[in-house]
């Protein structure tokens, strides 16, 4: 099994896959509608607070608060994707 | 009439960055209105078109990632969908625009736009972007797995529009085919028992029940705005229904709301099945190399403030190198001449040079600053170089408890605040939005600029660096820097403290897309920047019309000539005398014409004196005084409420010069730095006295344009009355504390 680690926390080009979406509902309900799902795959951008991901071919901006996070599991960690 | 002869409603919605009002604008060009509907701060756009002899009506809603109303702005756009507007026609079509190169987010919009069960046209929009982002889309196969029309067009290059209306015409005369719902049975089960209940309470009229996916959002809907939004239908024991409904299913494992995202992805996924095939590895597009340098903890920083700095530039410059502003002077000079050779000296004259040219002239001055901050905002913002600055000012702006998304309509604010307002509606946060519009008239706009250039000039004094044309007025440009540091200074406490206190809440996470970039459109540019230049002119223009013309009124009446010292009016008439009697060429060389011209404005000045607005200024100077003011300041400073930027032109006339001064004139300055307290010689103005009138105008709600908007944007008087209010009084202690301190320093 392979570690749950918050999202601001992927390193640049690093890939998971989204685990968890912990929050009030009605955030998470936000969350899921721009996109941000359990299962969909994020790639790291630019790291930091707020970073940048690639969700699905679409950069998000996501700014984690206190209330709010997103949970993801590393899986293959691929390097920053250029296809050659 | 039939459906056949009257035009076709068409609603367009889709998720934002998809192309929208790119689609929009080719379908309908320039045949569209931009309205507001009452009450709330989204745009109502309607556009027409028409194919062949066909006429369509489109309906532009406001761009949204899901259906789900949880305010008042997003309400409007499922009212309109369900018909429950009495200001729009019912929605015969709805046309939904989706991003190909992100299909499955933009089907959970569509899957909720199905549920209404109204015709519904898909536009493929992005087929490019999807391809160079590596992806292959099987049309047909989507075709058959989405049962409705879908119609691949390029929005931007307005391919596919013939297609896309002869689909919307067909549609729209065509059963609606059922889709079915993407909710488990058992959800669907007690939406209906919902329906049941919600039309069998005896007082509702059945006529009005309320619509299945309003009920089904009541179910979904946790954050209580439905529940609270006042639809007569929503009562207590339906909610107490809806309670019980929500634990049933959660005990059944479909939690309420986490089942909608599932449910639709779900369906969102099986419609896509062997439609999108994605490459092995995601292939890095010109936008991601594009962003390692602008997002870039360093480069991205240079390059931000490169643009910024480009930005003001051309605020500043474009106008003065297009001779914007010069023709706009010189038009109304002519328009002022125009005046006094028709209509004969008195009331009438004064009230159309200064009352009106001079009123609406105050507003028309700045179009050509107005225009350029849009023209390049609206550049920067159609290339999508606009988000990027959002994340990058993110850091700073959270320290304050705002988000990124706050800073553009900040910066704005350094030109002016009614844009800057009305920019503040890309903030969803409404906690966030309104601690925006209530700080940013705080920010250093361009009509504060002629006061504080008026003022350096006249009293701080020059001092340099180099010589020749290298010397450096530091000391006046420091002053400069200082009045634009303080408004920022001001703003960040302010929202601070606006944070702290009345809109204390917790902070929702902060998730903004970042577009593709692409090269601007000159037209998208072109139109956005004319839709609210106009919409500005319009605003602004009737409210500053109606109080540039009552503080004239205020400043002319009671004209009672017994007041005047006689000895000058008779004077006045000799002189006038001695002129009519040479030829006109000769006339502006008399000595007589000259000090005609004193003793003309020594009346001016006893008639302003004797004004209601004088009696004002004397009547406040007791409270002035502290600041270091005669009564004189204190008449230009409440003549400015309405419009700051009429502060020197009142100078001019109450220190007896006359109006039509400007701040680079020398004898303004001059007769400023002369002027004395009545009946001493000792002088009104000093360095700390210019100091604190700086201070004074820099903080101060001068502008009736601002509160305006700022009523219009938020719906209540509320927040413009404290606007007015806090800046005001923490214009004047600032004042009172520069002065005080500066003559304790002085001394």
């Amino acid at each position: 099994m392979h570690e749950l680690v918050p999202l601001p926390l992927l390193r640049p080009g690093q890939r998971a896959s989204i685990d968890q979406l912990l929050g009030r509902d009605d955030d998470v309900h936000r969350l899921q509608e721009l996109g941000m799902r359990i299962g969909s795959t994020v790639e790291m951008l630019q790291s930091g607070s707020p970073c940048i991901v690639n969700l699905d071919g679409t950069r998000l901006c996501f700014r984690a608060c206190d209330a709010t996070s997103v949970l993801v599991r590393l899986g293959e960690v691929a390097c920053p994707g250029e296809v050659a | 009439m039939s459906v056949a002869t009257r035009p076709i409603t068409v609603a367009l919605i889709g998720n934002p960055n998809t192309g929208k009002s790119t689609l929009f604008n080719a379908l309908s060009g320039l045949r569209q209105r931009v309205g507001n509907y009452p009450g709330v701060t989204v745009e109502k756009k309607i556009g027409r078109t028409e194919f062949h002899g066909r006429q369509f009506t489109v309906v532009d809603l406001p761009g949204t990632y899901s259906l789900a109303p949880r305010s008042p702005d997003e309400m409007v756009a499922v009212d309109v969908l369900l018909g429950r507007r009495n200001d729009v026609e019912p929605i015969d079509v709805v046309l939904c625009i989706v991003d190909a190169s992100n299909l499955e987010r933009n089907l959970y919009l569509v899957s909720q736009v199905l549920e209404l069960g109204l015709p519904t046209v898909v536009a493929l929009n992005m087929t490019d972007v999807a391809e160079g982002k590596g992806l292959a889309l099987d049309v047909d196969r989507l075709r058959k797995q989405l049962p409705v029309r879908i119609v691949p067009v390029q929005a931007n290059r307005g391919t596919g529009l013939a297609e896309l209306k002869k689909q919307l015409a067909a549609a729209a005369e065509s059963p609606v085919p059922s889709v079915p719902s993407p909710f488990p049975e058992a959800f669907q089960q007690e939406v209906e028992q919902l329906g049941r209940r919600s039309s069998s309470n005896g007082h509702v009229d059945p006529k009005t029940p309320l619509p299945r996916y309003l009920l089904e959002r009541l179910l979904l809907d946790t954050s209580g705005y439905l529940a609270s939004s006042g639809l007569d239908t929503i009562d207590e024991p339906l909610l107490g229904e809806v309670r019980d409904a929500r634990s049933r299913l959660a005990n059944a494992g479909l939690p309420v709301p986490a089942i909608e995202a599932i449910a639709r992805y779900q369906w969102a996924g099986s419609v896509l099945t062997g439609v999108v095939t994605r490459p092995a590895q995601r292939k890095a597009t010109l936008t991601d190399r594009i962003d390692r340098v602008l997002t870039h903890r360093v480069w991205g920083a240079l390059v931000f403030l490169c643009v910024m700095l480009l930005l003001f530039l051309a605020v500043y410059y474009v106008p003065d190198i297009t001779r914007a502003s010069a023709t706009i002077d010189w038009l109304m000079e002519l328009a002022s001449a125009g005046v006094v050779r028709v209509v004969p000296e008195g009331a009438l004259r004064s009230l159309l040079i200064t009352g009106i040219v001079g009123g609406v002239g105050g507003v028309v001055v700045f179009l050509p600053q107005i225009f350029t901050l849009f023209f390049f905002i609206a550049v920067l913002e159609d290339c999508g170089y606009m988000a990027r600055a959002a994340y990058l000012m993110d850091k700073l702006m959270s320290r304050i408890g705002l988000s990124g998304k706050s800073f553009i309509p900040l910066l704005s604010s350094f030109a002016c605040a009614v844009p800057a307002i009305m920019a503040t509606r890309v903030i969803e946060n409404r906690r966030d939005r309104l601690v925006t519009i209530l700080v940013a008239p705080l920010m250093s706009c361009s009509a504060r600029l002629p006061v504080y250039t008026l003022l350096i000039a006249a009293f701080i004094p020059n001092l340099t660096i180099g010589s020749g044309w290298f010397a450096v007025p530091w000391l006046h440009a420091l002053t400069l820097f200082a009045m634009y540091a303080l408004t920022i200074v001001a703003g960040v406490a302010a929202a601070w403290v606006f944070k702290k206190t009345l809109f204390r809440g917790p902070t929702p996470p902060f998730v903004m897309e970042l577009p593709s970039y692409k090269l601007p459109g000159l037209g998208v540019v072109l139109h956005r920047m004319f839709e609210q230049g106009w919409a500005f002119v319009y605003r602004a223009g009737t409210l500053i019309l109606a109080v540039s013309i009552l503080v004239w009124a205020l400043a002319y009446y009671p004209r009672d000539a017994t007041r005047i010292d006689a000895a000058l009016l008779v004077r006045q008439a000799e002189l006038q005398q001695q002129l009519d009697a040479t030829p006109a060429a000769d006339r502006d060389s008399l000595p007589a014409a000259v000090q005609l011209a004193a003793i003309d404005n020594h009346i001016a000045a006893a008639h302003l004196e004797n004004s209601y607005l004088g009696r004002m200024g004397k009547a406040i100077e007791p409270a002035v005084r502290p600041l270091g003011w005669d009564w004189r300041i204190g008449c230009a400073a409440i003549a400015s409420f309405p419009a700051r930027e009429v502060v020197v032109a009142t100078l001019g006339v109450i220190y007896n010069l006359g109006e039509g001064q400007d701040e680079g004139s020398d004898a303004l300055q001059d007769t400023l730095r002369a002027a004395t307290w009545a009946g001493t010689d000792r002088p009104v103005f000093n360095v700390p006295v210019a100091l604190s009138i700086m201070v004074f105008f820099a903080l101060c709600a001068q502008c009736a344009s601002t509160l305006a908007v700022m009523r219009r944007e938020t719906g209540t008087w509320r927040w413009p009355a404290l606007t007015f209010v806090y800046m005001t009084t923490l214009a004047y202690v600032a004042a009172l504390v520069t002065y005080q301190v500066g003559m304790w320093i002085g001394s």
